[in-house]
């Protein structure tokens, strides 16, 4: 009795301290870190104005050869939780490992020396310059080769399957919380057989303890595009405004929308100005774009566009699809595109 | 000793032994009490017999040899050799003194009674080093070893020996066993790149053999920086050497000498990975296997692999390595007890995101489709977490953020067990965010379930708060000591701070019985849920020291008083006699030192009003409750036509007890055709009946009664029908 007694002394204003010792960071010692809507609870924030998409000449930035790769494949978008361990100094070793791992895979219950020449070829390659601030690690981009073994000596290897870790104005708060020996690429892109994506995501899975989930774009990033897109005409030619929906019709119905350039970016500065002094765009700017295209339609064919999904825009500088499919068009408005989709990336990430 | 031998060699006609010549009268003697002793000891005899056989021995028709060896081997068979002996007979049959059949003989009579002394098999291997011994019984030594391996004492000596062992993988017919033996032994040190490379030319000629896939995967266990290997999910995994005739033979001596050795083996290795359900395409709920980070090379550390028991964790714990996924650690209760020591953020963040990661694609990202293998292998995975927490005593961070986006998309059914388990576990948090992430879902959920998920909800808050309470009273005592290393992992909370949550949530539980109860019609279940929540909440101070006493709202405590089950009578009672209890310490306390604590006079008041009406109504017979605002009208009572209507809830009449009172009544009065519950309370009847009222079990009333009448059953008369209680 004596010794509850003592407790009780305690005063009121001692720190009591919650023992959660190792098994990670509470999730509400932060509360600027805590936001909720129903069924998603994110450490960040989703933004609701962003700067205007601005072209730079990126080649100035990154080899050519590099962006290449980048501009000419569709990508299908995934997230990656921080790799942890990852060097960008090892490339050369993870290349090996790689190899050795996917011909272990295709022969199951065979043996495969690391290092051995056998079958696959793979390439990790640094592609410099993409990053835009400090706290942005290098992107990655990796390349497999296939080496028949039959093939003749003068024969090519063949490409197969290419992918990149990828991270573009990432949030610098959520990347500066991670302790150092994480390296945090949200956003892998991937094009090649679906087999071949499967083994290097379970690769890095076991070689860095981090995982994969595939990464849908919702509508609301993909009317950024289009607003983002269609305000960079003046500067580079769009060619056109495309946009798909899909209606909740029975049968389900799908309407493909082309807008010609000039009269969608005519919508658009009447919406923002380019001469306006603000360079931010307010997402409610983004939403009223929409809904003018939208009700433009509705006056031609007297259906609520609005009822459905907006599933895939497209332009000259690039396409998105709500399925988490993407082609990059310009490598000069790259930038613009990738930190959407790294922020969308990031936010799929476990608290 | 010596002589002792030689004489008994004299008297066992062994062809090369010579009788000692000179041997006196006295020796004789004793080799004469030696030969009788032998006699009555017919095993010893034949050991120390076998003990002597040197090499160059005729075999061949020598019955003195095949006589012991029968008393040897009848001996084994039945009861098990000891360890010693193990020595002698493994050295007897590897060296080939006895001939090669005996030597096979030997061997398959060598059953252990307790262990396998480790310096016998060193000794073994170094007799098939000599290379003497005929195929069929090198491969007999080596299934052997293996079958009792788990025996052997201790097994250091024979890793140093590793590299002896390895050698014999080249011989075709050893290899099998050679391998499964290595697969025993491997420790990371043991896996270097020549080793790798002769195992992989071995694979060359010999193609994919199970024994060797089987060794080489344990290799990329160890080093997956040397060798990669993916086993097929259809492969037939685990080595087949062991004999069962053996087996058979040691597994009924060990059952004999049953709790002699306890084979330890708390953390198998196993490397077969899971095998990935070609059905599902995503298979997020797999816990990774354990194995050795990528880019680890130092071989001065452990890793978790490499323990096979808590003795042994003890004694590496400061130079154990983390396995590539923190994952894996989930899988075993070993790996649980290092994790519960790991202080690396880095870790923990490894772990949360691969938890988290695996709720959300599961349960969030991806809608489930409802087939029911899903659900059978979701449940699995959130058994292991819930095994984990319950092992640390602590949710993951993972597993609460999770739950907060969860539970406002869950349907209250799926996997109800489970999720609300995991509900239970989540640790304090400050007050202001309970109400959004915790109660306003929880809300939604209750008030559109059925009674069933309202019990549940109640009872896993319940647990919730015991948990917190628990924490708490722990950390309490430990003297506001900070544990916690990294200010990242910690959250600091004021003592009332934590009061203020405790209070959100007591306050929350409060509505939802109460409304709970009205809407179910005072469902008994549902009302005994709520008892027990409350016996939590009425022991806070005294059993979890923390100065905070509430009172069940009238619409909890009505219903109980006015239960027609005795449980929830019975419940009630010692309720309150613990709060009496709580709140006499509490006042005592804040008597003696003025600053304490404070309870607030409201708390008082209450508590006395719930006890004025429980005991106006069961032991005074009357209903008035001054000062209450429940009082009801005398008209309107007198319209309900009911007799005396003020003792209807009192120890006779009330609904819980009637039964009780009619069955007294019987045994009092047996002749009796007219029950006239009334005369109960005449006399020493009333005390009678109060005696068998408590004799009942009904200790929460009998507690109640006796703290707040003076009525202790049997001792004071009728005239001490007075509540004696102001407190």
């Amino acid at each position: 009795m004596e010794a509850r007694g003592s407790a009780v002394n305690t005063p009121a204003s001692r720190p009591v301290t919650r023992r959660s010792k190792s098994y990670g960071r509470s999730c509400v010692e932060a509360p600027s870190y805590f936001w909720q809507t129903p069924g998603h609870l994110t450490v960040l924030k989703i933004p609701t104005s962003r700067g205007a998409a601005k072209s730079q000449l990126i080649t100035d930035k990154v080899d050519p050869e590099h962006i290449a790769l980048l501009v000419k494949n569709e990508w299908k978008l995934s997230y990656v939780t921080p790799l942890h361990h990852f060097r960008h100094t090892q490339l050369k070793s993870y290349s090996r490992h790689l190899a050795a791992f996917i011909a272990a895979e295709k022969q199951q219950g065979v043996a495969v020396e690391v290092g051995l020449e056998a079958g696959f070829k793979v390439t990790f390659t640094a592609v410099l310059g993409l990053a835009e601030t400090d706290e942005d690690a290098e992107t990655v981009f990796i390349q497999i080769q296939s080496k028949p073994a039959f093939a003749a000596a003068a024969d090519a290897p063949k490409v197969v399957w290419r992918g990149w870790l990828t991270c573009v104005n990432g949030d610098p708060e959520y990347l500066r919380s991670l302790p150092p020996d994480f390296v945090s690429l949200p956003l892998f892109c991937t094009s090649g057989a679906e087999s071949l994506t499967t083994l290097v995501k379970t690769w890095f899975e076991r070689a860095f303890d981090c995982n994969f989930g595939s990464l849908a774009l919702n509508s609301t990033t993909l009317n950024w595009l289009a607003a983002l897109w269609t305000g960079c005409h003046p500067t580079c030619n769009i060619r056109h405004l495309k946009l798909a929906w899909s209606l909740p019709t029975q049968p389900p119905m799908d309407v493909s929308y082309t807008v010609n350039p000039q009269d969608a970016w005519e919508l658009w500065n009447s919406i923002h100005p380019e001469e306006s002094t603000d360079d931010k765009i307010d997402i409610k700017e983004v939403q009223s774009f929409i809904s003018g295209l939208e009700t433009h339609f509705f006056r031609h064919f007297k259906i609520y566009l609005s009822a459905g999904t907006l599933v895939k825009v497209s332009t000259a500088l690039g396409s998105a699809h709500l399925d988490g499919k993407i082609k990059i068009g310009n490598s000069d408005y790259i930038t613009t595109l990738l930190t959407l989709l790294t922020e969308s990336a990031l936010l799929k990430m476990p608290t | 000793m010596m002589s002792d031998l030689s004489s008994l060699a004299g008297l066992v006609s062994e062809p090369s032994g010579e009788i000692d010549s000179s041997a006196s009268n006295r020796s004789l003697r004793l080799a004469e009490k030696e030969k009788r002793k032998g006699e009555a000891d017919p095993f010893g005899l034949a050991v120390k017999y076998l003990s002597q056989v040197e090499a160059g021995t005729v075999v061949r028709g020598n019955d003195e040899l095949e006589r012991n060896m029968l008393v040897v081997e009848t001996v084994a068979l039945s009861k098990g050799l000891p360890p010693e002996l193990i020595t002698v007979l493994l050295d007897l049959a590897l060296s080939l003194n006895a001939g090669t059949v005996n030597c096979t003989r030997v061997l398959k009579f060598l059953v252990p009674a307790t262990v396998v002394p480790q310096e016998a098999v060193v000794k073994g291997v170094s007799w098939l080093c000599a290379g003497k011994m005929p195929m069929n019984a090198q491969v007999l030594f080596v299934r052997w070893v293996l079958t009792v391996f788990d025996l052997i004492d201790c097994k250091d000596n024979l890793r140093s020996i590793y590299g002896f062992i390895f050698s014999f993988v080249t011989e075709e017919n050893l290899c099998p066993f050679i391998c499964h033996l290595l697969y025993l032994l491997t420790m990371r040190e043991h896996v270097h790149p020549y080793r790798v490379r002769k195992l992989l030319d071995i694979q060359a000629k010999m193609g994919r053999q199970p024994f060797l896939t089987q060794l080489l995967a344990l290799y990329k266990v160890f080093r997956p920086d040397l060798v990669t290997l993916s086993l097929p999910s259809k492969v037939r995994t685990g080595f087949k050497n062991h004999s069962s005739t053996w087996k058979v033979a040691l597994s009924a001596v060990q059952r004999k000498n049953k709790g002699a050795v306890l084979v330890d083996q708390s953390l198998s290795l196993d490397v077969k990975e899971k095998p990935s359900t070609r059905k599902r395409k995503l298979h997020h709920l797999a816990i990774p296997p354990l194995s050795s980070a990528f880019d680890s090379n130092s071989n001065k550390v452990f890793c978790l692999q490499e323990l096979r028991s808590f003795k042994e964790l003890l004694e590496n714990i400061h130079s154990i390595e983390l396995p590539a996924q923190m994952g894996s650690l989930l899988g075993s209760s070993l790996a649980l007890h290092y994790l519960d020591c790991v202080q690396d953020e880095s870790a923990s963040l490894r772990l949360n995101f691969w938890l988290g990661h695996s709720l959300q694609e599961e349960f969030l990202l991806c809608p489930g489709d409802g087939s029911s293998d899903n659900t059978s292998e979701a449940r699995r995975f959130l058994s292991t977490i819930l095994f984990s927490q319950q092992f640390l005593q602590e949710g993951f961070s993972s597993t609460e953020s999770f739950l907060y986006k969860f539970l406002s998309v869950w349907d209250g059914s799926l996997l109800r067990p489970q999720i609300l388990d995991l509900l239970s576990d989540i640790p304090l948090m400050p007050s202001v965010y309970m109400h959004k992430l915790l109660f306003e879902p929880l809300k939604q959920l209750y008030f559109t379930s059925t009674v069933f998920f309202k019990c549940s909800v109640i009872e896993c808050l319940n647990s919730m708060l015991v948990k917190w309470l628990t924490w708490h009273s722990v950390s309490a005592l430990e003297g506001g000591l900070d544990i916690s290393l990294n200010s990242n992992s910690t959250m600091t909370m004021t003592l009332s701070g934590f009061m203020d949550s405790v209070m959100e949530l007591v306050r929350f539980v409060g509505l939802l019985a109460s409304e709970g109860l009205r809407l179910e019609n005072c469902h008994v279940l549902l009302l005994n849920q709520t008892l027990a929540f409350y016996e939590t909440v009425c022991d806070m101070f005294l059993k979890y020291s923390l100065p905070l006493i509430i009172m069940p709202p009238a619409g909890v405590f009505y219903p109980a008083l006015f239960a027609t089950d005795s449980v929830s009578v019975d419940r009630l009672g010692y309720i309150m006699y613990r709060y009496r209890k709580n709140l006499t310490l509490a006042k005592k306390q804040e008597q003696q030192r003025e600053q304490t604590f404070h309870i607030s006079r409201n708390t008082y008041k209450e508590f006395n009003r719930n006890l004025q009406a429980m005991v106006n109504s069961m032991w005074n017979s009357c209903w008035c409750i001054p000062g209450s605002d429940i009082e009801i009208d005398k008209d309107l009572i007198s319209l309900s036509k009911v007799a005396e209507p003020w003792c209807r809830f009192d120890l006779i009449h009330h609904p819980a007890l009637f039964s009780y009172a009619i069955e007294f009544h019987q045994r009092c009065w047996p002749e009796r055709k007219n029950v006239d519950l009334g005369s109960i309370k005449t006399g020493k009847y009333w005390n009678w009946y109060i005696e068998f009222l408590f004799n009942q079990g009904f200790d929460g009333l009998n507690n109640f009664i006796q703290t707040n009448t003076g009525h202790g059953s049997g001792l004071s008369s009728q005239d001490d029908r007075q509540p004696t209680s102001q407190t």
